[in-house]
């Protein structure tokens, strides 16, 4: 691959891992989208509402190095609260082994090739085959006319064909926990979604994640995030907020406030 | 809300989703025109939401991406776990400090590390960190110095599988007491999988240190502004040490580690640098020791041209790299050896007539062949005779051998 498109696939990469879980308008919900609707976003998966019941979700970009699939499935209210679960699937093995490189043979940062995320050194043993399964638990509750609330919790696991050198780690936000899983076999996750309507066309969608790696030297990572969504109409919307990250490294641990922008489309049939 | 799906005046009909990506980028502005009124609000909101961010933002603790710094700073100052009895006061009249100096290559012994050695390794296992540790750590007991300069020193980097090297001396050696200065501060590194990096020079000593401070060098004016951001940002570490010893002035330490690649004069301004602040030490009355890593061979050295040993196997026959050729830098020392007041601690006279067992490098990561002499030690007060040793039996635990001397502070000032 050419230096600019190995360039592109990691700013993609890290694009697109940067937002993930940054799902709203009705993904970070329990809601399913109905029948025949497509929404997605420049950094957002491609959903589909395949039935009443059941959504697909998946990353186009991402999923021609990071396979990946998701599907929600709508279960019978209870006590007033929608319910869903939310099943993905992703094979991140393709990726991790193309960031894996010295770098693109471009020296403009400080005289060293750009570019290699994953260390080359000989003594890293390939990165082994791996897939990890989320399972997510979602419920999400109307509070007064202007509120929506959702909470959720999921566990997940991952299974390798091989050992996975822990110097292969990308100590970045967002990212080392989300891969986390691959080191540790398993992580549970937990969180809360408030989404308000300020205006019309204005919402404010504040949430709260934490991702725990049972067992090992890193285990707590806390995300918030506040995003101001300005809907033009059903199918377009604006989003732009902050991200704050505060996690557990293997170097320590280290706060990290990052910005979120996002569009999203929908398509209704 | 999210129930706009129900509403039959919100379904709209299929279309191509890159008209409408075009249509949304085209009418944005105008969607913002049109509802001034909701803009206004949002606006409101956002401004305050912008403020509480900036406020937070700026009473946490997030890090940017390179750490710069001021002229002049603390550094960061290192206890050990427990403390070692300073030892024995030497007696009246015969008051000696042994000091020490190494650059330890951050525990990579001799390892052939891909920037400096020909080699490809980039990121140590701790096995191997650990393994470099403890030989450093038997030497600098077996030596057993009062004070330690060091440099090249990790304290949160993925190369050194994040081991925080100064604490780890201190614990494993006899010295009490640290200080820190980053050299290179940088969040992530994409090249090579480098990721976080921090290393820099470092000061041990049995006693307390009092007073620290960490003055900033010339940043290298052979590169652009991009590269002089991400490249290392080499520093001069001074610190008060409480020596006790009925002392009638304050006694200092000063460590340097000066630029190795660079084309231009910015090794000579920091050189320079260096020499002033010990003259300003003087000045007022204060005795001090300093030395560390000069990247700069003594005057009338008898080889000027290390471009044969330093070259890789890949490098053509007539590749010179960057550093290894001092030709131009000959006299660049002068002052450390002419001055009056400044004596280092292997004599000059001693250097000249034999240059081969000072000398304390070499790249070369097989075959036992120092080549050239770039770390010194320097003092305002007299050295004991012959005290000075380079421990190039250190050959197999850094690219660097250490220097050590010991120092006869009751000799007065001239």
């Amino acid at each position: 691959m050419k230096p600019g498109k190995r360039i592109i696939v990691i700013c993609l990469f890290l694009l697109l891992v940067s937002i993930a879980g940054n799902n709203n308008w009705s993904s970070g919900t329990a809601t399913i989208l109905p029948k025949g609707r497509w929404e997605m976003g420049l950094f957002q998966p491609l959903r589909v509402g395949q039935t009443e019941r059941i959504e697909w979700s998946i990353h186009p970009i991402l999923s021609f190095q990071i396979p990946n699939i998701s599907v929600k499935i709508a279960h019978p209210r209870f006590n007033g609260w929608e319910f869903a679960t939310r099943h993905s699937l992703i094979y991140p093995t393709p990726l991790l082994r193309r960031l894996r490189l010295k770098g693109f043979g471009i020296s403009t940062l400080a005289e060293m090739d750009v570019g290699g995320i994953i260390s080359n050194d000989p003594t890293i043993s390939q990165i082994p085959h791996m897939v990890s399964l989320k399972n997510e638990a979602l419920l999400t509750k109307k509070i007064g006319v202007k509120t929506l609330l959702t909470g959720k919790g999921g566990i997940s696991f991952a299974i390798k064909n091989g050992k996975l050198d822990s110097r292969t780690t990308i100590d970045l936000p967002i990212v080392f926990p989300r891969l986390g899983v691959y080191y540790n076999g398993y992580a549970v996750n937990l969180g809360a979604d408030l989404l308000q309507q300020l205006t019309k066309k204005l919402q404010f969608l504040s949430d709260v994640d934490m991702i725990l790696l049972p067992g090992a030297d890193e285990v707590f990572t806390f995300e918030h995030k506040g995003l101001f969504i300005w809907n033009k109409h059903s199918d377009f919307r604006i989003l732009v907020g902050y991200k704050l990250v505060y996690g557990e490294y293997p170097f320590g641990t280290q706060w990290h406030l990052l910005p979120l922008f996002d569009l999203e489309w929908g398509i209704s049939k | 809300m999210n129930d706009n799906h129900s509403n039959p005046e919100l379904i709209y009909r299929p279309r191509w989703i890159v008209p409408i990506i075009r249509d949304a980028i085209k009418n944005y502005p105008i969607i913002v025109l049109k509802d001034i009124r909701n803009f206004k609000n949002a606006m409101r909101i956002f401004t305050f939401t912008a403020l509480c961010l900036f406020s937070f933002t700026f009473f946490s603790s997030c890090d940017p991406l390179v750490t710069t710094f001021e002229d002049v700073e603390d550094a960061v100052m290192y206890k050990a776990a427990s403390i070692t009895e300073p030892g024995v006061v030497p007696p009246e009249g015969f008051d000696v400090i042994k000091v020490m100096t190494w650059n330890i290559r951050f525990g990579a012994a001799r390892i052939p590390w891909y920037i400096d050695s020909c080699g490809d390794r980039v990121l140590l296992t701790k096995k191997e960190v650990m393994t470099g540790l403890e030989g450093l750590a038997e030497k600098i007991k077996q030596v057993n110095p009062d004070i330690l300069l060091l440099q090249e020193v990790d304290v949160e980097s993925k190369r050194t599988a994040y081991v925080d090297e100064v604490q780890w001396l201190l614990d494993h050696t006899d010295m009490n007491y640290g200080a820190f200065a980053s050299m290179h501060q940088i969040q992530f590194i994409p090249s090579d999988g480098m990721g976080r990096i921090d290393q820099g020079n470092a000061i041990l000593s049995r006693w307390k240190i009092l007073e620290t401070e960490r003055i900033q060098l010339p940043l290298r004016g052979d590169q652009s502004a991009l590269t002089q951001y991400f490249w290392v940002r080499r520093n001069i570490l001074k610190v008060k040490i409480n020596i006790p010893l009925s002392l009638p002035r304050d006694f200092y330490v000063v460590n340097i580690h000066a630029a190795a690649f660079s084309t231009d004069d910015t090794k000579r301004q920091q050189i320079d640098k260096f020499i002033e602040i010990l003259d300003e030490l003087d000045d007022n009355g204060a005795y001090y020791v300093a030395g560390g890593d000069l990247n700069e061979i003594p005057p009338s050295s008898d080889s000027t041209n290390f471009c044969d040993e330093d070259r890789c196997p890949e490098d053509a026959d007539d590749f010179c790299r960057d550093g290894s050729d001092f030709y131009a830098e000959t006299d660049w020392l002068n002052d450390l050896y002419n001055g009056y007041t400044i004596h280092p601690a292997v004599p000059w006279s001693e250097y000249l007539e034999d240059n081969s067992p000072h000398f304390t490098h070499s790249v070369v990561t097989t075959g036992y062949s120092w080549n050239r002499k770039l770390d010194y030690l320097f003092s305002n007060s007299e050295w004991v005779a012959g005290s000075h040793i380079t421990h190039q039996d250190a050959f197999d635990l850094s690219d660097h051998a250490p220097i050590s001397a010991t120092l006869n502070i009751d000799q007065p000032i001239p």
